[in-house]
């Protein structure tokens, strides 16, 4: 209907038109003694240890009263805003507790202090507001301490029902949600709860909230679905009396009242009261939804609860089963990976009991040492509570199969960076914890899937969007408990404990034969052990495992070392619903990967509680929803390879078959020899090290794709910072190698049809390598080839193996069985496929510079325009570059001989692609080096250079080719450096002051130094979805940790630290396009839900039906016109100047004049501010006023000099400084630009010293580079733009 | 590098031009030293480079290098030498009589210093100048390809200090001098590169720093693996010290104003240099053929080189502890076992040699492979395998 589709697009044409809701957050304080409202979005890392320590000392009421002070003291302090409501009710929870019976001395204090708690939280004077659940638990403080109760304790501020119920109303808290509250244990409390509010209800006439209470308690007694087909298991009926209210009806017939009467007629059955049914049809209720179908969501949720348990009990089972086949014995000790596990975990969960134990005496005693003072005690953040929170079996199960899972991590072989591993061991207790507080109270799971009916991008269905995540969300977030994130330091430390006891008890027999004599040799070893290891001249700690343990991963049933983290889930994902609420059922995962950076974290809240990401949760929700299945073919192909152990199609042999480098005769006397043979030792032992952990990884895919056989399962995903989305499970998914993407097929197939059949040939033939040629052209190689395909398909192992040559062997084979199979049936055309057709962008990075330059030269390099064959960027610079060899050799260049039409297009094709992405020449030579490596026509030892050569040459190519999309480089580039180098205005006074107290003995250096200490803002910009994204690069700050086995050096994300100017110009324009092929993707992943396409993608490739391609290409086509016809580039610059309104530049560290002159900033027209304002009236400083002669001659030598301690920090090597600074003394032609630059800048703003002056951001971000011819709906009719 | 061939006449006329006579010499002098700085520093590739510039100063090396009193001194010298600068070093060399000095074979790649050298192959005739870097085992391929070496008899290890080879060479103040240096000692205990002819002394001018690390006592808080290999291999004797201070007056290049940066005092420019003359041991600690086990536990254990041995084995490979019962075992002579309580910082060459004898015989040992000690930058550079 092609109306229709003119109408969506004209919504989502409107919708990336609009004005973009921006996240504004301030930038952080530049010094930590800045105590202004700003300090409230950064927690700093001991009061979060604090918080931590609360949320563990209030689990199992492990020590309320250390919480208790802990607490009170947070509420005093400045810091109370932190305190979040669920940890109040925590609190009033763990006091109701202890006053119960844990405290019997005292209960009438601990009373006191809930209803005080309360009273503060009701009248707003504690910042937090009451919620559902703190009224459950105060109406649980009066029904078992009221005045009626059986152990009364009266207490001042108590209040009684009709009291709680009037508060209830005025916070809008909903009773049916007090009533269906997590914090009531038992049906019965829940009934008495309900028949105290209904009756204060009816005494306060409140109608409507007896009606509703009403509805709840016919809820509570509704029977469950299947009972109904069931009807012998009906439930005991029981016989009771029951009060009756009822409504008072006027004569009008408006309600005057109620009345509660006891009920005089004959006793009837009555279904008891179930609290758990009560939640589960609130919850269908919220959502509006039918509930899963029981059985997937059981094993779901019994996948994710009990892995640690499973684990136990798997191991167990393994070791009985050899017991009883005689094979422990002593002598004969075993080695089975399993067996091992068990044996350790037996002896370390003893271990960890007793080692907890010490550890609790030990602070306890510091607690009782009278010499310690008070506050002191408090801020002491003890390891024990920590420790309690799991049972020492479980930890013990979490250190065991976490260490398994890392090792090979890091560029480690065979081990794992410690501070890494004790990090993630730490936040793997801490997940764990988070895990179970989830399960507690079997909270129904709102899924994904929902579809608004006005269409994602009307405002109506944004609205939709937003309401309905808003309720799940809270319905969520109160049926959950408080839990803390832990830091860093508490994080590391107890992962250490818990290494330090594993390493200790975990040991492993080895046997070794003796070549020479045949004595076998065994010895007890430790099966873990830490080390330290050199890393580019960094001494880095490392825990390796034993070899005869690493050489075991490769080999044995890794099953047993999987997470459920680790793996698809069995129905939908959880819908996301705030930034760390989505996605797994219990194990809590974040919408979004952060780098450390708690600014990320403070702007992604921020945006979901503005209600800025409705449509990126939506997308997230979609891709997580793509049914997937093993390809079961494939699969036995697979694994049949798996057990040959031989080599094949990538995948490594079980025992290395390439041999050894032999020494060179000369090896002993000739050390060039030597040095050559040792390069190509070092590359065989790389190699060997690559296979294990290849074959460990091939490992991982094969087990997890034997467990989901013939399952239907998904993939949550989440984004990166920049917002590219990717599936959380880190072995198996669709983003992953060429052997995980042919072992998937979606779960759903759909009838091919012709033009599917003919998309289904194309994509063969790019899959085989094959992707050059026009579309009939590939249709016609198929053709060619089909004797070859059928083959492939019937005999893939014992036949011809055509399809093992292919550049992407397992999905070229997937494709040959679909083809063969749809091609025999009966009606091919109705032929019901499975698999996933891709669509690539070609060079996607360039085609979104291009379509943002209108670059029509670049467009048609990356087939933006309209071609009859698709052109093909790598092919031509691998030609530039061959010519440029050609060049080379007549020189006489060793190397340009070497590589001789050696330069294919695979060669390039890396550094072709990232240069649009910044890439460095560093990285350019690494990229080529392993090409050339892989080649294996250039020897070991010579691939250094020859790379080095290689990349020179085709940067220059690359740089020649697409001068379009570089103008706009250098705008993101320029705009980056500036707005990195600027101040927020409420920082100016001061920073001014501070270069003022200088005055004596100021140095240029000191007054950069301070400068630069002022250096906090971020470049920061909002995706057209709505998503902000923050650019993380600052200065690291490291923090020592001590722990038992080495000191770890780990950054803290909440201390805020400057900005790494460099990195965030650099990284900036690779970030923006990364954040605008990120949002054509969920505009797509959209658009396809609404046209009932199945869609999945990795980044820039599409996937869906053969028999939809065509849909989703015109989809691609008219997300992409759209996204382009917003005027992207324009909004950006409006968003910079919003966003850094008022920010300032100080005059002094401006650089590159010549730059911004050529970006069109005209130096006259910059706005000039002087701080402090009333400086120039200021007497005591008038000697350092200068006329503007002065101010020139003065700028010309500071900016050279200041150019240079820019530098300095870049800089690695200091000693080239020294021929820089001497460079710049006779001053550098950039240098006097920019002097000039400033000496015009400076012409009419007055007298003043240089230090005093900053310009305005705003006018210093250069207009936005001019667009270019090319018209962006050209693109509709490009064949090749995404093939 | 080819292209300074090519100029070379115009070069050398130039340089001649410039040049001015500091002492009697029949050879072609030096330019004053002011204007080293102006003419040499116009590259940076030589900054980590330093050479003697004194004609004085530098016949006092020599003296000490090559004299009657040196111990690696002798007649019908064939003197290898690299990193020489300018050539000052060198024409003291050439100073002396053809009885005590045959040839001067030069080592120099750069071509600012080239031309200054080349005048000296035109004026004497047992002057070969070699236009490659002394850095790169390719040219020491060269001199034999070439014949340079062709009247060089080898000399059995046994018989003594080789007579007429000697090398002698100025240290880089970088990382790179010390990795060259470490590197030419590994040569020895497996008798390759020029040690295939025999115990050939070397003789150097070096920085302070690296002496102090070479020569460190076990106990010593600068005590590294440098200095138990050149323990070890070699016998090393200072030869001047006080004559060469200060620094600015006899060495190029000095610091400028303010330089230096961040660099520990040590490695600036200025930090003095020594001289001294190195002879290999005749008994070698290191047996031929384990120099790479040396390797992987000196490196290995010197991670952590102030844990006693007890606590810190284990670094080598997992069980390593087991080493130590062989270490202290009870049935052996009093002078075959370690103290394992020491510090790495603390062994003595004998107790590494037993320690590594202990690795080697333990059948877990992990296999060792020179290749895992070596970095990949460049393979033909001597100093890429990093100690």
């Amino acid at each position: 209907m092609p109306s229709d589709t003119i109408s969506w697009q004209d919504e989502m044409e409107h919708f990336l038109r609009r004005r973009t809701s921006y996240t504004i957050l301030p930038t952080p304080p530049a010094s930590a003694n800045a105590s202004d409202l700003r300090a409230l979005l950064f927690t700093d890392t001991p009061t979060q240890n604090l918080i931590s320590v609360i949320g563990a000392c209030l689990h199992n009421l492990y020590d309320v009263r250390r919480a208790q002070g802990i607490f009170n003291d947070l509420r005093k302090s400045e810091k109370s805003a932190l305190l979040d409501v669920r940890m109040y009710n925590s609190m009033l929870h763990a006091y109701l507790e202890m006053a119960r019976g844990r405290d019997s001395e005292d209960p009438e204090m601990w009373l006191d202090e809930a209803w005080s708690l309360f009273g503060a939280m009701e009248d707003g004077s504690s910042q937090v507001h009451p919620t559902a659940n703190t009224y459950t638990v105060m109406l649980l403080a009066w029904l078992r301490h009221g005045p009626d109760s059986a152990k009364p304790i009266p207490s001042r501020d108590q209040r009684d029902p009709p009291q709680l119920l009037r508060s209830m109303i005025d916070h809008q808290v909903a009773p049916t949600m007090v009533v269906a509250d997590r914090a009531l244990e038992t049906s019965e409390e829940a009934s008495e709860v309900i028949q105290l509010l209904s009756r204060a209800a009816v005494e306060m006439g409140l109608s409507n909230v007896v009606s509703e209470l009403g509805m709840a308690e016919s809820l509570g007694r509704q029977e469950d679905d299947p009972l109904d087909n069931v009807p012998e298991a009906m439930p005991v009926k029981r016989r009771r009396k029951v009060e009756r209210i009822s409504v008072l009806h006027g004569d009008d017939g408006s309600v005057v009242g109620m009345q509660a009467t006891e009920d005089v007629g004959e006793p009837q059955p009555d279904v008891p009261f179930n609290l758990e049914t009560l939640r589960k049809h609130l919850a269908k209720v919220v959502f509006a939804r039918r509930a899963l179908p029981d059985d997937v969501a059981a094993r779901q949720k019994l996948l994710e609860e009990s892995v640690y348990d499973v684990a136990v009990e798997r191991l167990k089972h393994t070791t009985d089963l050899l017991e009883e086949l005689g094979l422990s014995n002593k002598a004969l000790k075993t080695n089975d990976l399993q067996q091992l596990m068990w044996q350790w975990h037996a002896k370390l969960k003893e271990r960890l009991k007793a080692e907890i134990q010490n550890v609790d005496k030990q602070e306890h005693r510091l607690k009782n040492n009278s010499e310690v003072k008070l506050v002191d005690k408090r801020r002491m953040v003890g390891l024990s509570p920590f420790l309690s929170l799991l049972t020492p079996e479980k930890l013990s199960m979490i250190v065991i199969l976490e260490l398994m899972h890392m090792q090979g991590t890091g560029g480690v072989q065979h081990g794992m960076k410690t501070a890494r591993a004790l990090l993630s061991i730490g936040k793997a207790v801490e997940l764990e914890y988070k895990a179970e507080m989830c399960k507690k109270h079997n909270i129904a799971i709102p899924s994904a899937g929902r579809a608004p009916s006005n269409g994602f991008f009307t405002s109506l269905g944004y609205r939709d969007l937003q309401s309905q995540r808003l309720v799940a969300q809270r319905f969520l977030q109160d049926t959950e408990e408080w839990s803390a994130e832990w830091s860093q330091a508490v994080r590391v430390k107890v992962g250490s404990f818990l290494v330090d006891c594993l390493m200790d008890i975990a040991t492993v027999v080895r046997t070794k034969t003796d070549k020479a004599t045949g004595e076998v040799h065994s010895e007890e070893q430790p099966a873990f052990f830490h080390t330290y290891e050199y890393l580019r001249g960094n001494k880095l700690g490392v825990i390796k495992l034993n070899p005869s343990i690493a050489d075991k991963i490769s080999k044995d049933s890794v099953r047993g070392t999987l997470h459920p983290r680790h793996l698809p889930m069995l129905v939908k994902p959880k819908q996301w619903l705030s930034p760390d609420e989505g996605g797994y059922i219990y194990n809590q995962t974040w919408a979004m990967r952060f780098k450390d950076s708690q600014e990320q974290q403070s702007y992604l809240r921020r945006a979901s509680s503005l209600g800025n990401l409705e449509l990126v949760y939506t997308s997230l929700d979609i891709l997580g929803s793509t049914p997937w299945q093993i390809n079961r073919q494939v699969f036995d192909i697979v694994l049949q390879v798996w057990n040959s152990g031989e080599r094949f199609c990538k995948i490594p042999p079980v025992s290395n078959d390439v041999p050894e480098p032999e020494k060179p005769m000369n090896w002993d006397t000739d050390p060039a020899a030597r040095v050559a043979y040792l390069t190509r030792q070092r590359t065989y032992q790389h190699n060997k090290a690559n296979d294990h952990s290849k074959r460990c990884d091939v490992n991982y895919k094969i087990e997890i794709a034997r467990a989901f056989l013939g399952d239907t399962f998904y993939f949550p995903h989440n984004v990166d910072f920049r917002g590219r989305a990717y599936p959380l499970p880190p072995h198996l998914s669709h983003i992953g190698d060429d052997l995980s993407r042919g072992l998937l097929l979606f779960a759903e197939s759909k009838p091919i049809g012709e033009r599917g059949l003919r998309w289904l040939k194309i994509h063969l033939a790019g899959l085989y390598g094959y992707d050059k040629a026009n579309f009939d052209e590939r249709v016609q190689w198929v053709h060619e080839r089909l004797d070859e395909i059928y083959d492939s398909a019937e005999n893939p192992l014992t036949g011809r193996r055509w399809w093992t040559k292919a550049e992407d062997p397992w999905q070229c084979l997937a494709t040959c069985i679909e083809l063969r199979q749809a091609l025999n049936s009966p009606d091919p055309h109705a032929y019901e496929c499975a698999l996933p057709v891709h669509q690539d962008g070609t060079c996607n990075g360039l085609q979104h510079y291009a379509a943002l330059g209108g670059d029509a030269a670049g467009a048609k390099q990356v087939n933006l325009d309209v071609t009859d064959r698709p052109s093909d960027v790598y092919s031509y610079v691998a030609d530039m570059v061959e010519e440029q060899l050609e060049q080379g050799i007549k020189e006489g260049h060793v190397e340009a001989i070497m590589l001789k039409g050696k330069v294919s297009r695979k060669v390039v094709k890396q550094t072709v692609m990232t240069t649009v992405y910044g890439v460095t020449f560093i990285g350019a030579r690494e990229q080529i080096e392993r090409q050339l490596k892989e080649r294996g026509d250039i020897a070991a030892e010579d691939c250094w250079k020859a790379s080095a050569y290689l990349a020179r040459l085709t940067l220059g190519c690359i740089g020649d080719l697409f001068k379009g999309a570089k103008s706009i480089q250098e705008w993101l580039n320029v705009c980056a450096r500036l707005i990195s180098k600027s101040i927020p205005p409420e920082r100016a006074e001061e920073a001014a002051e501070n270069l003022k107290s200088l005055t004596r003995r100021r140095t240029r250096e000191s007054e950069l130094a301070k400068l630069k200490k002022e250096q906090m803002t971020t470049v920061i910009w909002t995706t057209p979805l709505g998503l902000p994204i923050v650019q993380p690069y600052r200065a690291t700050k490291r923090k020592q940790i001590l722990t038992a086995m080495q000191s770890v050096y780990i950054s803290d994300p909440n201390i805020p630290t400057t900005v790494n100017t460099m990195r965030q110009a650099s990284a900036f324009p690779p970030n923006f396009i990364h954040s605008l092929d990120a949002t054509h993707m969920m505009l797509t992943a959209l658009e396809c839900r609404t046209q009932e396409l199945t869609f999945a993608s990795v980044h820039d490739s599409y996937w869906t039906h053969a028999g939809d391609v065509d849909k989703m290409a015109a989809i691609i086509r008219d997300t992409f016109i759209a996204l382009h016809s917003s005027n992207v580039m324009n909004r950006l610059y409006q968003e910079f100047l919003e966003r850094y309104k008022g920010y300032i530049v100080p005059v002094a560290i401006l650089k590159h004049g010549s730059m911004l002159q050529k970006h069109g900033i005209k130096p006259e027209r910059l706005t000039i501010k002087s701080f402090p304002a009333d400086f120039a009236k200021s007497s005591e400083d008038s000697a350092a006023i200068a006329t503007p002669a002065q101010v020139e001659e003065a700028t010309e030598e500071d900016v050279a000099e200041a150019e240079v301690v820019e530098e300095m920090e870049d800089v690695e090597d200091v000693t080239d400084l020294e021929a820089k600074s001497i460079q710049h003394k006779k001053m550098s032609p950039t240098a006097k630009q920019t002097a000039k630059f400033i000496a015009a800048a400076l012409a009419n703003a007055g007298p003043g010293p240089l230090d005093h002056k900053f310009v305005e951001l705003s006018s210093l971000l250069p207009p936005v580079p001019e667009m270019g011819t090319f018209d962006v709906n050209k693109i509709k009719s490009s064949l090749y733009f995404f093939s | 590098m080819t292209r300074a061939w090519r100029n070379l006449p115009f070069a050398l006329t130039r340089a001649c031009r410039r040049s001015y006579s500091e002492s009697a010499s029949h050879l072609p002098s030096l330019p004053p030293h002011e204007e080293w700085r102006r003419i040499f520093d116009t590259a940076n590739n030589i900054k980590e480079r330093a050479c003697i510039k004194r004609v004085d100063t530098a016949r006092l090396v020599v003296e000490s290098f090559l004299g009657d009193k040196s111990p690696a001194g002798g007649e019908d010298k064939v003197v290898i030498e690299a990193f020489p600068g300018p050539g000052a070093l060198s024409r003291a060399l050439l100073e002396l009589p053809r009885s005590k000095l045959r040839k001067l074979i030069i080592l120099e790649d750069n071509a600012e210093y080239l031309p200054h050298l080349k005048a000296l192959e035109l004026v004497d005739t047992r002057v070969h100048v070699v236009p490659y870097s002394g850095f790169l085992w390719d040219t020491y391929t060269y001199l034999e390809d070439t014949g340079l070496l062709s009247d060089i008899q080898p000399v059995p290890w046994e018989n003594g200090i080789h007579p007429n080879l000697h090398f002698i060479s100025h240290l880089q103040r970088s990382i790179k001098g010390e990795q060259l240096i470490a590197q030419l000692f590994r040569c020895i205990p497996d008798r390759t590169w020029l040690y295939r002819y025999g115990r050939v002394p070397m003789s150097f001018l070096m920085s302070d720093w690296v002496r102090t690390r070479m020569a460190a006592p076990p106990g010593n808080s600068v005590r590294c693996k440098l200095s138990v290999i050149a323990e070890a291999v070699a016998k090393c004797h200072v030869s001047l010290k006080e004559e060469l201070q200060p620094y600015e007056a006899n060495f190029h290049p000095v610091a400028s104003r303010g330089g230096g940066g961040k660099k520990p005092i040590t490695k600036r420019i200025g930090h003095p240099f020594v001289a001294m003359n190195i002879i290999p041991h005749e008994d070698q600690f290191i047996t031929k053929g384990t120099l790479d086990k040396w390797d992987y536990c000196l490196r290995r254990l010197f991670v952590l080189k102030s844990t006693p041995l007890t606590r810190c084995i284990n670094s080598l490979a997992p069980g390593a502890s087991i080493l130590l019962k062989a270490l202290t075992d009870p049935t052996l002579p009093f002078d075959q076992r370690v103290e394992v309580n020491k510090a790495p910082r603390g062994l003595t060459v004998a107790d590494w040699a037993l320690l590594v004898r202990a690795f080697d015989q333990w059948p877990f040992a992990p296999e060792v492979c020179a290749c895992m000690s070596y970095a990949p930058t460049d393979a033909h550079c001597l100093a890429c395998r990093t100690s």
